[in-house]
């Protein structure tokens, strides 16, 4: 599956660009965090990797800014396993090991449009790392 | 082991450990084997058992001695990598304090992380000054320094294994950052620390075998205990030790500089202690369980010393993942690494195997009786209740006119909406009215404000005015636990009150 982040700005919000693509691609598509109000706003979406160019190409044309959203990674030369992060993250994307290293699922994990447990690493193991490589740390909350 | 076998003695057990036949086992290994057997078997078989913890340990640094440059000069102020550090003695002594936060990164980098990258071996940027004097005219010096460089390089934590701590939870209605870390809005989460089972106080609790010069595991290293730690408290099973090693021979892996955001800069520390198993009851002991180890469930969102409770839980709930608190279930994560714990406990005992690490007695035994008191505060501070007055209330289904006299009868400028049970509905303001009245709306609904922020009565006027100033507000509500309206405080009592004051 492919993660896709639409922005909406105000005058796109209250048209119904989203169903309408979904009507006319027959894509399937999962909302998995959104954060919109009647001024705009963010939602992310998961759509079959076979399909994911095809709708960002379809968003941009109605004009909708899209993008693949920022991967969360973890230096685990870093990370020394506290824990801290754990029952922040609202998808349970981090887990514990048998012998008790912290783990990340990349799958689950929301990326750059959630990054709660961003600031509460202690050992500042955590980033947000961009799809095209450019590193940058993620200071939202 | 003593003729009849109920006895062991500190010597014979170095002994064996220079023979290379000492019996050790981790506390988590010692547990297991009291389960499985009994305590008298386990006793029989296991003559030391090693503990550990890795934790955030905020009262910790490190002491170095730089030598004299020349001409020399007399430290009146230091920073290494742009963390200030301390001058607590003599011309070129200075102590590095943890929670000292760089001036350029600060909760990015600290003493935490300045200790960390010396031990590691990396070069660190040294500038100082001086007022300079007749022996020491030197007024500023610049120079980068590795830990070979230094005189001394002395770890002296001199709060450090505190014997179990709280587990934290915010239930107000935003996010808070503490040294229990993010706490989210209500009670969305929780953190605790600890090593609870396999922590060195927790598997000797009077403290029969540690004391003054009991020989441990700090920071990868070898270190010794010098005495209790400050706000030692073993009466609430709050014991705290204070310890001290050659920083020069421990690890970056088991001390490294730690972040808490919007709170400050730590280190954590890996500590462990060898327990050994002198009589029958330290055996029993070491073989308590996270089950029998409770703490407290503590509301961090009071900014008060004293602060609100949800009951008790155990460190074998904690370790679960979850909790429950008032009947919900609240995910939980711990900030100590239970994984270094386990570490730090199994290097102690493999260096005990090879025979690097002998026991020591302890020359006296950290105190069993003392508590830790509060301030004594001598000058009182005032609390949201001292301000707080009847708040000027109405209904939603008032009309906007009612409410405009209201207004100009009492003269107030914000009216609580509340509902029949006395609930905080919202807020309206007398500029909300007015425009209200020009715009010709009517109905309450359309201008009054539904998130408000809010204060309660038993918090500091400080911190209640910090959030007026923060949002750039006029009036508080006062609302208690179920959200009723007990009054009002607005910056006009704030200032004439914290005003008066200054
Ligand atoms: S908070 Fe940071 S150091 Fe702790 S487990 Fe998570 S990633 Fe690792
Ligand atoms: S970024 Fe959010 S979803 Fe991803 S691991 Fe962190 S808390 Fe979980």
């Amino acid at each position: 599956m492919g993660r896709i982040l639409i922005r909406f700005s105000e005058e796109q919000v209250s048209e119904p660009i989203a169903s309408q693509i979904i009507i006319e691609y027959k894509v399937p598509m999962a909302i998995l965090s959104a954060h919109i109000n009647n001024k705009g706003g963010e939602i992310l979406v998961e759509v079959p990797d076979t399909m994911q160019e095809q709708v960002v190409e379809a968003f941009r044309k109605r004009g909708v800014t899209t993008m693949v959203p920022k991967l969360i990674e973890v230096d685990s030369e870093k990370c020394f396993s506290c824990g801290t992060c754990i029952a922040l993250c609202p998808v349970e994307a981090i887990k514990t090991d048998k012998d008790h290293t912290v783990q990340f699922d990349k799958e689950k994990c929301l990326g750059s449009t959630c990054s709660i447990c961003v600031d509460a690493c202690p050992a500042r193991a955590i980033k947000s790392v961009k799809a095209n490589g450019n590193e940058n740390r993620d200071k939202k909350s | 082991m003593s003729q009849d076998g109920k006895t062991r003695t500190i010597e014979e057990i170095n002994q064996k450990i220079k023979k290379g036949d000492a019996q050790v086992l981790t506390a988590e290994e010692m547990k297991k084997l009291v389960e499985s057997s009994s305590v008298e078997v386990a006793f029989k078989e296991v003559d030391v058992v090693t503990t550990g913890t890795f934790g955030a340990m905020c009262s910790s640094g490190a002491l170095v001695n730089l030598g004299h440059s020349d001409p020399p000069i007399k430290i009146d102020r230091a920073w290494i990598n742009d963390v200030e550090v301390c001058h607590p003695g003599a011309a070129v002594d200075l102590f590095i304090g943890a929670t000292n936060m760089s001036e350029k990164h600060n909760y990015d980098y600290g003493g935490g992380h300045v200790i960390s990258d010396l031990v590691a071996g990396k070069e660190v940027e040294l500038r100082a000054t001086g007022v300079g004097t007749d022996c020491y005219p030197r007024t500023s010096v610049k120079t980068t320094i590795t830990k070979d460089d230094l005189n001394q390089f002395m770890l002296l934590n001199f709060r450090n294994c505190y014997q179990r701590y709280n587990c934290a939870v915010n239930s107000s209605d935003e996010v808070i950052y503490t040294y229990m870390s993010k706490l989210l809005p209500r009670l969305r989460n929780a953190t605790y620390s600890g090593a609870g089972e396999l922590n060195p106080l927790m598997n000797d609790p009077n403290y029969e075998t540690i004391g003054l010069g009991t020989r441990i595991f700090l920071g990868g290293g070898q270190g010794y205990v010098i005495g209790e730690g400050t706000q030692h408290s073993p009466k609430s099973l709050n014991g705290t030790l204070m310890v001290k090693g050659d920083a020069k021979q421990m690890s970056p892996e088991f001390l490294q500089g730690a972040s808490f955001t919007k709170y400050g800069t730590s280190m954590y520390v890996g500590l462990g202690i060898p327990i050994p198993m002198l009589n029958i009851g330290l055996a029993k002991k070491t073989a308590i369980r996270d089950s029998e180890i409770l703490t407290d469930i503590v509301d961090y969102s009071a900014p008060r010393r004293d602060r609100p409770k949800f009951g008790q839980v155990s460190y074998r709930d904690l370790k679960s993942g979850s909790i429950t608190i008032n009947g919900k279930k609240v995910r939980v994560s711990s900030l100590s690494s239970l994984k270094m714990a386990k570490k730090v406990s199994s290097t102690l005992k493999e260096w005990i195997e090879e025979g690097t690490f002998t026991l020591t007695a302890p020359i006296e035994r950290l105190p069993t009786n003392t508590v830790c008191r509060a301030m004594r505060q001598t000058e009182e501070i005032p609390f949201v209740v001292s301000v707080m007055h009847p708040a000027v209330t109405c209904t939603e289904d008032e009309d906007i006119r009612a409410i405009a006299t209201r207004i100009v009868t009492k003269s107030v400028n914000h009216i609580v909406v509340i509902d029949e049970a006395g609930k905080l509905k919202g807020i309206v303001t007398s500029w909300d009215i007015t425009r209200a009245m020009a715009e010709g709306k009517k109905a309450l609904a359309d201008i009054e404000t539904h998130n408000v922020f809010t204060a309660k009565p038993d918090e500091p006027l400080e911190v209640a005015s910090k959030r007026l100033a923060q949002h750039n507000i006029s009036a508080l509500p006062v609302i208690d636990i179920e959200r009723k309206v007990l009054g009002i405080i607005t910056s006009e009592d704030v200032a004439k009150l914290l005003g008066r004051r200054n």
